[in-house]
């Protein structure tokens, strides 16, 4: 089978490995600071969310609902467009933070309507504890109500962060070098008669990293729920 | 301790649930809210310490008043101004036209910029010398739940200490060894680090009354104690709560258990769609029911 073979050759080779390597970095990047920028623009905006009505809270309420809808009701590629050619046209602005940028609003918008759900999940007497024994609402909220959320949203917040890496290989059509360029620039100039060995060795990287993930999500899972039960 | 005056709750779907409630519980008193299902005693309590903010009425704790109430309705205001000295120069009797101008709202006309200024001087006075924080009051309002509450992420000890030292009412140290000692009062010390989870009904509930205790409160409320508990847990939730009658805490208890109310309170209210029909000794209730409604329930109950 040559198709065994050239993955053999491939996979060996010093200098196709590091451009793959090379690539995985970038997608590696990319993902870890906008899951990040996510998990922060979600948290503000579930917590804008679930606030109680009132005047000042009217406007920042209505322009977090319009995120919302806007980033979810659009393709991801489209929105990565905008970004790099209209909002972050400079000449010299790195890609690679309008990537972040790019992904982080994107992430935001999905990983705070879990956040809003978790938040939503936990039982409303145990906001009232709080409450009654004249804890105010923000304490409330972060020593109490967040920390039994979190729990409820791991699981979801997990999922979102593996959707994410894998949708950053679009990050090639600004012209990034992350994983999937890696192997297509392979496949394009190399004497293997097709894409498909460097493709399969990239989206097995792709694979060991959800993998490594999930696991981490499985044991971060297992460390709450220790809690619950001692 | 604790007075609330001509209370009316509307809820947001339109259904008022208390109809104009007065109360008033001093201190030391152990008064117990009878009554039947949906007749309005968790939201008359839960009233006290704004868990629910009523639509209208005042709630005061001592001399401080709890709830923000329409300032134009307030009778001070009224008193100043000059729909009142006009009602009363027409001989009307001074409280008919307080009621008078909040029934109509005759106050709702546009002041002139004298009268203004004059409104607004008095709120300010009134916002001064009465107005408190509601964080700050409910630290003197103990509250314990029909469900428990006890929080679910923190042990035993945590849900203890948190508050005080959130607020900064004590160093850890000090919350802590206060702590303990209540959970040795309650025999319960060995759960000190267990979480919540792992307890059954009854001793859940006493952490939880000791939770509210570790606040040094003023006055407890409690909502139906022993309602989610197996029948072999009630007693000693119960002999816990005689405890602190008996030491004379201030105490406000909505409850079903009429052995108990009839042995431990002072003063017996009884609230029905949304009134309190009636209220007097444990001996007036229980053994010379006036209200055709609570000889009505009484004889259901008993
Ligand atoms: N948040 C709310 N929104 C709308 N209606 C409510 C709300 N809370 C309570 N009610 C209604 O108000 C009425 C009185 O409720 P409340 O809980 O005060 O009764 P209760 O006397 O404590 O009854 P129970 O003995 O069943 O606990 C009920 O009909 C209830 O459905
Ligand atoms: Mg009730």
């Amino acid at each position: 089978m040559d198709f065994f073979k050239d993955i053999g050759v491939l996979v060996t080779n010093e200098k196709y490995m590091g451009m793959l390597f090379e690539g995985l970095g970038t997608t590696l990047l990319i993902s870890v600071f906008a899951a990040l920028l996510g998990l922060l623009i979600g948290t503000l905006v579930a917590i804008v969310g679930i606030a109680q009505d009132s005047p000042i809270m009217k406007l920042p309420k209505l322009i977090c609902k319009i995120y919302v809808t806007i980033i979810r009701g659009t393709p991801m590629a489209l929105q990565l467009f905008i970004m790099a050619y209209t909002i972050f046209a400079i000449r010299g602005f790195p890609k690679e933070i309008t990537a972040i940028i790019a992904f982080g609003i994107n992430s935001g918008a999905y990983v705070s309507e879990n956040i809003r759900a978790g938040i939503l999940s936990v039982d409303i007497g145990q906001t009232e504890a709080g409450r009654a024994l004249g804890l105010n609402g923000r304490t409330t909220l972060i020593k109490i109500v967040i920390p039994q959320a979190i729990k409820n949203v791991i699981p979801a917040i997990g999922n979102e962060l593996i959707a994410l890496i894998k949708e950053t290989s679009i990050v090639s059509m600004i012209g990034m070098y992350d994983l999937t360029q890696a192997a297509k620039i392979i496949g394009a100039g190399n004497n293997m008669a097709s894409y498909v060995v460097p493709m399969t060795v990239a989206a097995c990287f792709y694979l060991a990293i959800v993998y490594l993930l999930t696991f981490v999500i499985k044991i971060i899972e297992r460390r709450l729920r220790a809690s619950d039960k001692r | 301790m604790i007075s609330v005056k001509n209370i009316i709750k509307t809820f947001e779907d339109g259904v008022t649930v208390l109809k104009g409630v007065d109360c008033h519980i001093e201190k030391g008193e152990v008064v117990a809210i009878i009554g039947p299902s949906g007749s309005g005693k968790s939201t008359l309590l839960r009233c006290m310490n704004l868990l629910s903010v009523p639509t209208f009425g005042e709630v005061w704790l001592k001399d401080k008043l709890l709830n923000p109430v329409d300032p134009y309705l307030h009778t001070e205001v009224i008193e100043a101004s000059n729909t009142y000295k006009k009602l009363v120069a027409g001989g009307m009797d001074g409280a008919d036209a307080i009621v008078k101008i909040k029934k109509e709202d005759l106050l709702n006309e546009k002041f002139s910029a004298a009268e203004g200024k004059e409104y607004k001087a008095i709120l300010k006075k009134l916002y001064k010398d009465n107005h408190i924080d509601i964080n700050v009051a409910r630290q003197k309002m103990g509250m314990v739940f029909q469900h428990f509450n006890l929080f679910n992420n923190l042990t035993v000890l945590d849900n203890l200490t948190l508050a005080p030292v959130e607020l900064k009412l004590k160093s850890k140290e000090e919350a802590e060894k206060n702590a303990m000692a209540l959970l040795k009062r309650i025999g319960l010390e060995d759960k000190a680090n267990v979480y919540p989870s792992t307890l059954s009904g009854g001793q859940k509930q006493r952490i939880a009354i000791v939770r509210a205790l570790a606040m040094d409160p003023d006055v407890m409320l409690f909502d139906e104690p022993t309602s989610a508990l197996d029948p072999e847990m009630v007693g000693e939730v119960l002999d816990l709560m005689k405890q602190l009658a008996a030491e004379g805490m201030t105490m406000v208890i909505v409850t079903h258990e009429m052995g108990f109310a009839r042995e431990v309170a002072d003063k017996i209210v009884f609230i029905d769609e949304g009134i309190i029909k009636e209220q007097g000794t444990p001996d007036e209730i229980f053994n010379h029911p006036k209200d055709p409604r609570l000889q009505d329930f009484l004889s259901k109950v008993l």
